[in-house]
């Protein structure tokens, strides 16, 4: 009974998404289905809190619902919720099916669930593989524009390749270690000492997740597939794949400390390696779902400082930084698909879209100013206070290359912030006007969007109530 | 059982070979049929015989299936008898057959060696242990599969959509304001659109 409440949020999606087809079989309705995934989500959502009252518990030698997993599961759901209110503002005006995007979106959920509670590299592999699966389907979704479709395949050929690459790690690991459950592996790991075949595996692992994170010479997919994939699908990959993904890495690295020096500088000069290359590579870019494709690379730079670091404050700095990350793409990326629904064809997503948006629609560009300024972390954002903890855990360690690097990546990448910032106010063209519809706040959508921006300025001038969350569950 | 299964891994590895620098797909599915078999081999040599079944029964079988669709829609044309002529050069079969010949070798001696229980090490995995693993520890990595194949056939079904079919059922809500992008579709797509619009304003 235990474990049944403890897996219940993971229970009550699948359960949604099996009564989401089958609603869909019985009738198609696009305002039916969404609400149905809104409201399973919703009830996903509460059942977190069952599932905190249980922790930590394991369930099976497969699962452990502790205050990282719930964390994640919070997380991704929010994400989740925010990508099936965005899908449902993107879809209204979509010609062809609907509904089948809310059972992918379910599914992929699912997916993300299982994996922030994985304590087993068969349950980390079955996760990954019912978070990915879904994606596919939910990047190439509009397979009329030949962009999505080239999305969905660059990201289904490459991630099958990923996987590959995780399965074979995991096999090697296996094969010396006799081990497949994190807490062993990370035992039989600290004895064994310098093997170059359990070199192999664990490098063959990093590759494989490090592709889901977009780590930087795995990274060549990011920014294709976000442009040319639908935006609230761009938006889920961005958000909650990624939140569930760094945190089964984190798991995996507190069970199994990295012993060898070699592999932990490989770590280190990757994540210096990322923020500056990703930060780079967005400078020349025109194209706003490119950019946050790049900056969402660099982001996950900073990100493994963290995981460099691992001791301490380490583990809160993931996470805060994640909650920080994960609102401020959530909203970006609101605002592009608000601004691409109203329309057929693709997405609204080139800078010059954008010009003089300041003139029509306000409140909109205020949010995606917001936005931009949280990503670039200024001052009473919440992107501010994730950075702040990314340089405190890289100073602590005295780890001074790695904080420079996060310096000098947030000096970079305050340039093309700005400069998107700057395309908002300029005087309006004689162009072609790519504009929300007029009564955007109203709907759930645009409602949605607001929120995000209220929030992201809220907990960047009063973060003590996250912060105070995030260490509770994270330590706690 | 030392050798039967070096040797059939080696066929493993020299079928799968085959498989990825072959161009023809019927000839590439030709070696994937013989690697799927020399890794059922190889789960018997290591005291898997639940596993090495299961990988005749469902990737063999599945190839298989798999190998008739292809023929199948490679084969509309009317050059359909100079074709098959084409595909059964020695060329083709001559590898997969060598392979396969080994494999058979191996089967043979290790029946005939009565080495019929024999494994390299290890206990035997019966199919009531692997039904006790699946459903006892590894249960929700059951489920995590079963949600997995949902959401393929999800995908699949809607990616492989037929376009008219999809058009006629669908509602359009705005007419739309095609972009560049929109102009650069295949001919043939825009003929099934045309189509499918006549159908609709037939309605």
């Amino acid at each position: 009974m235990t474990s049944l409440l403890a897996l219940s949020p993971l229970i009550l999606v699948c359960a949604t998404a099996i009564v989401v087809m089958l609603t869909i079989a019985w009738r198609r309705h696009h305002e039916l289905t969404a609400t149905l995934t809104v409201v399973g989500l919703n009830l996903a959502l509460v059942a977190q809190v069952v599932a905190w009252w249980q922790a930590p518990v394991s369930v099976t030698p497969l699962m452990t619902v502790d205050g990282l997993a719930v964390f994640g599961g919070v997380l991704i759901l929010i994400a989740t919720l925010a990508c099936a209110t965005l899908g449902h503002a993107y879809l209204e005006g979509a010609q062809g099916p609907r509904e089948e995007y809310y059972l992918l979106l379910l599914c992929a959920a699912a997916g993300g669930l299982a994996l922030v509670s994985s304590r087993h590299l068969a349950a980390l592999f079955f996760g990954l593989e019912l978070l990915s699966m879904p994606l596919y389907g939910m990047l190439a979704y509009t397979y009329r524009e030949r962009g999505a479709l080239e999305a969905g395949i660059k990201y289904m050929v490459l991630s099958a390749a990923a996987s590959a690459f995780l399965l074979f790690g995991m096999a090697l690991l296996y094969s010396r270690t006799g081990h497949l459950d994190f807490a062993g592996l990370g035992e039989a790991l600290a004895t064994a000492g310098g093997d170059g075949w359990l070199m192999a595996g664990m490098g063959m692992m990093l590759i494989g997740l490090g592709f889901k994170l977009s780590i930087v010479p795995f990274h060549l997919w990011t920014p294709d597939v976000y442009e040319g994939s639908p935006a609230p699908a761009a938006t889920f990959l961005a958000s909650a794949s990624k939140v569930a993904v760094l945190l089964v890495l984190l798991r995996l690295l507190q069970s199994s400390p990295v012993q060898d020096a070699w592999l932990h500088s490989l770590l280190a000069v990757l994540a210096f390696v990322t923020m500056l290359v990703g930060n780079l590579l967005a400078l020349t870019q025109n194209d706003l779902k490119r950019l946050l494709g790049y900056s969402s690379i660099a982001h996950f730079g900073y990100l493994l400082v963290a995981l460099v670091v691992n001791d301490g404050l380490a583990a809160e700095t993931a996470a805060l930084y994640l909650v920080t990350y994960v609102l401020t793409t959530l909203g970006a990326f609101g605002v592009v698909t608000l601004l691409s629904s109203p329309y057929s064809g693709a997405d609204a997503s080139q800078l010059h879209h954008y010009r003089g948006l300041f003139w029509r629609r306000p409140y909109l560009t205020a949010v995606l100013t917001v936005m931009m300024l949280s990503l670039a972390g200024i001052p009473f954002t919440a992107g501010f206070i994730g950075k702040f903890y990314i340089v405190a855990v890289g100073v602590e360690a005295s780890r001074w290359w790695l904080v420079g690097g996060v310096v000098a990546g947030s000096a970079i990448g305050l340039y093309y912030y700005l400069r998107v910032m700057v395309t908002l106010f300029l005087p309006e063209p004689g162009m072609q006007r790519r504009d929300a519809t007029t009564d955007w706040a109203q709907r759930a959508g645009g409602v949605v969007v607001l929120g995000l921006a209220a929030l992201v300025v809220v907990l960047g001038v009063y973060p003590a109530p996250m912060i105070d969350w995030v260490r509770f569950m994270v330590a706690g | 059982m030392e050798i039967a299964f070096y040797l059939s891994a080696v066929v493993a590895v020299l079928a799968t070979l085959g498989v990825i620098t072959g161009t023809h797909p019927v000839h590439a599915l030709l070696y994937l049929i013989v690697s799927l078999i020399a890794v059922a081999l190889v789960f018997f040599a290591l005291g898997a015989p639940f596993a090495g079944a299961l990988e005749v029964i469902v990737y063999a079988g599945a190839i298989m299936v798999l190998f008739v669709f292809v023929v199948m829609m490679l084969n509309l044309g009317e050059s359909t008898a100079q074709q098959e002529r084409a595909w059964l050069r020695p060329r083709t079969w001559l590898g997969p057959a060598v392979l396969s010949s080994v494999l058979l070798l191996v089967l043979l001696t290790s029946l005939i060696g009565a080495d019929v229980g024999g494994r390299i090490h290890g206990d035997t995995l019966t199919a009531k242990a692997v039904g006790t693993l699946l459903f006892g520890p590894y249960l929700v990595v059951v489920e995590l599969a079963a949600m997995l194949l949902l959401a393929a056939l999800v995908a699949a079904s809607h990616l492989g959509r037929s376009e008219a079919h999809d058009e006629a059922g669908a509602v359009r809500h705005v007419p739309g304001t095609r972009t560049a992008d929109g102009r650069g579709r295949a001919a043939s797509e825009r003929a099934t659109g045309d189509a499918a619009s006549s159908k609709e304003s037939e309605r």
